[in-house]
């Protein structure tokens, strides 16, 4: 079955199953691999992209149901200069074995789109649809906070 | 400049913050195909039939093997009872039966579901317990028939190894209490949870395999993968790439054997990736363990003897078992004076899903149960918990129950004060519902191996060739390379470590025990003695001046008292190359074992705590009397860690040790049914921590360099957990006022322990 789907800004036409979702699209079929699969149910949050703007879980996402709307993913973000978030995450230690933080980098991004100076609550329920098994998660708290210029 | 104690970026975070960083499970090869494997879906049985007919017929089918087409000696890491495939008994749910390489991952999977096979099933033996009665069923009815790696040890039946120790004194102590106090305390499994499930990819060409994966240990596997096949590890080659976590779980050989079996098969890459229910199930997870102890105790607050009896459950294979069953006796002498302690840890076969090594093995579940006894003590004789646990404290040059000195077990103490300063225990206004809790242990730098090769390049930059790995920890991308910065003067951006390659890169034991930024720190300094010297050597005939009057600077070398004739480590290093001259040097490392007792146990096969570092943890909890969930109001520790070579490292490390053990000490619980399978199977009903559950952890880093270095730096990364369980279970017992004695502590467990209590 033929897909348009609008990635990071560019149209892009290829042949997907009807079951395919948008999570094997953007790594088998556009090789966009920065995006992770951890569990294929919806859990852990690792698949997360921007579909207009708003974090969505890609492993559980039909291809077909995304229509015109805009995919963001890792690769969109920061792909010549690292966003002031990818910097403050780098600094602050937000980062270990990795392979949770694309997925946070998105739901972050989307948090800060819409709130550019959230508290640490909202940071924390915010993240609260993305596992991080390694840094217990108050480092990438701190990224963000060191951005936001809120309050522990 | 100095790199060491610096706040330096890790290596490699910038592309892992960016998705370009590539992972075990993003590996693609030309002419791959998927492989997908054929699993028990019952705990005992005998296989009657396999047809696997149907799926061979099938579309984008390439290969189908079985236990006929595979070899069939058992291997293990310390006693050989392992197959590739089962062939008739079947031991486990999950156990591998056949696999399948296809054109697709998705053809794989219906091809598996494809495969006849005819089990006839059997009661499967779960309970530890039960295991060792007289009548159990034997998990492997042929246990006597299988080998040993090295020296035999004490086993037998549903016993997969047995470590005793039984000093004498142990009686005349119990006769001498004024009080006998005696408990039982359960621990469950643990899933590591790491984010990237378990996958490989393998290549067989001009009669050798290439294996890339992203694991913990490559060298093991190479190793272990040859044995399964047969073949000799130079017919091996393993590439390491980015790992997405691991905890222990990626220590041991796993899918590999059946990716380079499909590969063979069918002459093409063939690439495995576990789906996440399967990894849960097959993952050899923490082991569950019940822990039974008495002690002996005097009115004035002493522990005059005690015995200790524990059962760690292997499932159905030895894995790590053997070596585990010695944590307890290790642990049981520290952190406080316990008198003669007689101490039993049996690691027990039974027919549920083989356990293995996670972060703090064994360790947390000990320290919950020796630190819960701790505070009964102290509530028993009436006297303050943390006062008696300081009357007790053992100090620099006290002995562990093996004989191992600890020449600065005094830090303890420090510790101990440093957590009062920053929470102080008698000050504390209780209010309803809420508890405090505190715990300590040691734990060790785990002494095994680790070698580098540095080079400097002819930019001055410096290259670090190891198959140490990076799982996450920071121990490499921070660790090693601001180690490596700091010898040669550099900056941490011009140090290069490559990813491992058994083909190229010298031995490394893996990353496990919190070794390697100790250990291949150390295998950096003594390399670098070398290759300073090598440097000097060069710049000497440039400068026209003597060796001896050289030293290293930031960037270069000068001539000491005259900083003017400086060259730069490029000058050097282009002078070099174009002389044919060598600017490379190797160095290796393994800790010497500490001094013990040889004759303190037998089945001992883990037998000391090189290297130890001391903590302290501090829990501060409040319970709901309606729902009955636990909130951490607050959570201290106090962590010894020799030198910190960066500060955010330290700190990453204890946050999320510190959140694993929340999530083990409170809502991580893989339990087993009657029929021997997990009853949580994803995870959504394996509830993992997440940001809105766990605290910001008050971190106290205590120093005390170690003589041996590299620059005092000890292990950081495992003892965050270890305590944990047992600080929460101290506080919740004390918020609810009545004793919590297994883990997880569940809503319902609270709200038991309330109705007890009456509070």
């Amino acid at each position: 079955m033929q897909l348009t789907l609008n990635v990071n800004g560019r149209m892009r036409t290829l042949d997907a199953s009807p079951a395919a979702t948008l999570l094997d699209v953007l790594r088998d079929e556009l090789g966009l691999i920065g995006t992770k699969e951890g569990c294929v149910e919806g859990e852990c949050g690792a698949c997360t992209v921007l579909v207009d703007g708003r974090p969505v879980d890609s492993c559980i996402f039909a291809a077909h149901a995304v229509g015109s709307r805009e995919v963001t993913t890792i690769e969109g973000v920061g792909a010549v200069d690292a966003t002031p978030l990818q910097q403050a995450m780098v600094e602050a230690g937000a980062v270990q074995c990795g392979f949770c933080t694309p997925g946070f980098v998105m739901t972050l991004t989307a948090l800060l789109d819409e709130n550019p100076s959230p508290d640490e609550a909202t940071i924390r329920r915010s993240i609260a649809g993305n596992i991080c098994r390694c840094t217990g998660y108050s480092q990438i708290v701190d990224a963000v906070l060191q951005l936001s210029g809120g309050d522990r | 400049m100095t790199a060491l104690g610096a706040a330096a970026p890790r290596r490699d975070a910038d592309p892992k913050v960016r998705g370009t960083a590539t992972y075990g499970v993003d590996v693609s090869l030309p002419g791959m195909i998927h492989g997908a494997i054929l699993r028990s879906p019952v705990a005992r049985g005998r296989i009657r039939r396999i047809d696997t007919s149907k799926a061979e017929a099938m579309p984008g089918v390439w290969a189908v093997i079985t236990a006929s087409d595979a070899p069939s000696h058992r291997t293990g890491l310390k006693i050989r009872d392992e197959r590739v495939f089962a062939a008739d008994l079947i031991a486990y749910e999950g156990e591998p039966i056949a696999a399948v390489a296809a054109q697709s991952r998705e053809f794989a999977r219906r091809a598996v579901a494809a495969i006849e096979v005819d089990i006839e099933e059997e009661q499967p033996v779960v309970d530890m317990d039960l295991a060792l009665t007289d009548d159990a069923p034997l998990v492997h009815p042929e246990w006597e028939s299988y080998e040993p790696v090295g020296d035999d040890f004490p086993r037998g039946g549903n016993v997969c190894a047995e470590m005793s120790s039984d000093p004498g004194g142990v009686e005349e102590a119990f006769a001498a209490a004024d009080h006998v106090i005696e408990d039982e305390y359960r621990s469950q499994r643990q899933y590591q949870a790491y984010l990237e499930p378990k996958g490989v990819v393998a290549v067989y060409a001009g009669g050798r395999y290439t294996v890339h994966i992203a694991h913990q240990y490559p060298f093991r596997v190479r190793d272990r993968l040859a044995e399964a096949l047969g073949i000799s590890s130079s017919d091996v080659r393993v590439v390491g790439h980015h790992i997405g976590g691991g905890f222990g779980a990626k220590l041991d050989v796993s899918l590999e054997p059946y990716a380079a079996l499909l590969a063979r098969a069918t002459g093409r890459p063939v690439k495995i990736v576990n789906e996440r229910s399967e990894d849960l199930i097959t993952c050899q997870c923490r082991e569950d363990a019940v822990f039974r102890v008495r002690s002996a105790v005097s009115s004035d607050g002493r522990i005059l003897g005690r015995e200790i009896d524990v059962l760690i459950n292997a499932g159905a294979a030895g894995t790590d078992g053997p070596y585990l069953a010695s944590i307890a006796f290790i642990l049981a002498g520290a952190p406080y004076r316990v008198g003669p302690t007689r101490v039993r840890c049996r690691s027990v076969y039974t027919n549920t899903a083989p356990t293995g090594a996670y972060r703090g093995v064994s360790g947390t579940h000990v320290i919950f149960a020796l630190e819960r006894h701790t505070d009964h003590i102290a509530r028993t004789l009436d006297i303050d918990r943390r006062e008696f646990r300081l009357k007790n404290l053992i100090t620099d040059g006290d002995a562990l129950l093996n004989g191992q000195e600890l020449p600065d077990a005094g830090i303890f103490a420090k510790a101990f004060d440093a957590v009062e300063e920053r929470a102080p225990w008698a000050e504390r206004a209780r209010e309803p519902y809420t508890g405090v809790g505190i715990a300590a242990t040691v734990w060790l730098t785990n002494s095994q191996p680790g070698s580098v090769i540095l080079k400097l390049n002819e930019d001055g930059g410096l290259g670090v060739i190891t198959g140490a790995t990076e799982n996450g920890s920071g121990a490499v991308a921070m660790g090693v390379t601001q180690i490596a910065a700091e010898e040669l003067r550099i900056s941490p951006d011009q140090v290069v470590v490559s990813m491992p390659d058994t083909d190229t890169s010298p031995y490394d034991a893996g990353s496990q025990g919190s070794r390697t930024t100790h250990v291949v720190g150390r295998a950096v300094g003594k390399a670098a003695t070398e290759l300073r010297q090598k440097i000097y050597e060069i710049a000497a005939t440039m400068l026209e001046a003597a060796v001896e009057d050289l030293e290293l600077v930031d960037g270069g070398v000068t001539v000491k008292g005259s900083p003017g004739t400086k060259l730069t480590l490029a000058e050097i290093a282009a002078q070099a190359t174009a002389r044919g001259e060598s600017l490379a040097a190797t160095g290796t490392h393994a800790t010497p074992q500490p001094k013990f007792d040889p004759t303190c146990a037998s089945g001992l096969l883990f037998p000391t705590f090189p290297t130890p570092t001391y903590h302290v943890h501090l829990a501060e909890v409040r319970v709901d009397p309606v729902t009955g969930n636990v909130e951490v109001l607050r959570y201290v520790v106090a962590q010894e860690v020799g030198t910190v070579v960066n500060p955010l490292g330290v700190e990453g490390q204890v946050q999320g040790g510190v959140a694993q053990g929340l999530g083990y000490a409170l809502w991580e619980n893989l339990t087993i049914g009657e029929d021997g399978r997990y009853r949580q199977r994803n995870l959504e009903s394996y509830r993992l921590p997440l940001a809105t559950d766990v605290p910001r952890v008050e971190t106290i880093i205590l120093e005390h360099p170690d003589e041996g270095g590299p620059f005092g730096a000890k292990g950081v990364a495992e003892p965050p957990i270890v305590p944990v369980a047992a600080a929460i279970a101290n506080a919740v017992s004390d918020a609810v006022g009545a004793p919590i004695d297994a883990i997880p502590i569940t809503p319902q467990a609270v709200l038991e322990a309330l109705g007890r209590s009456g509070r």
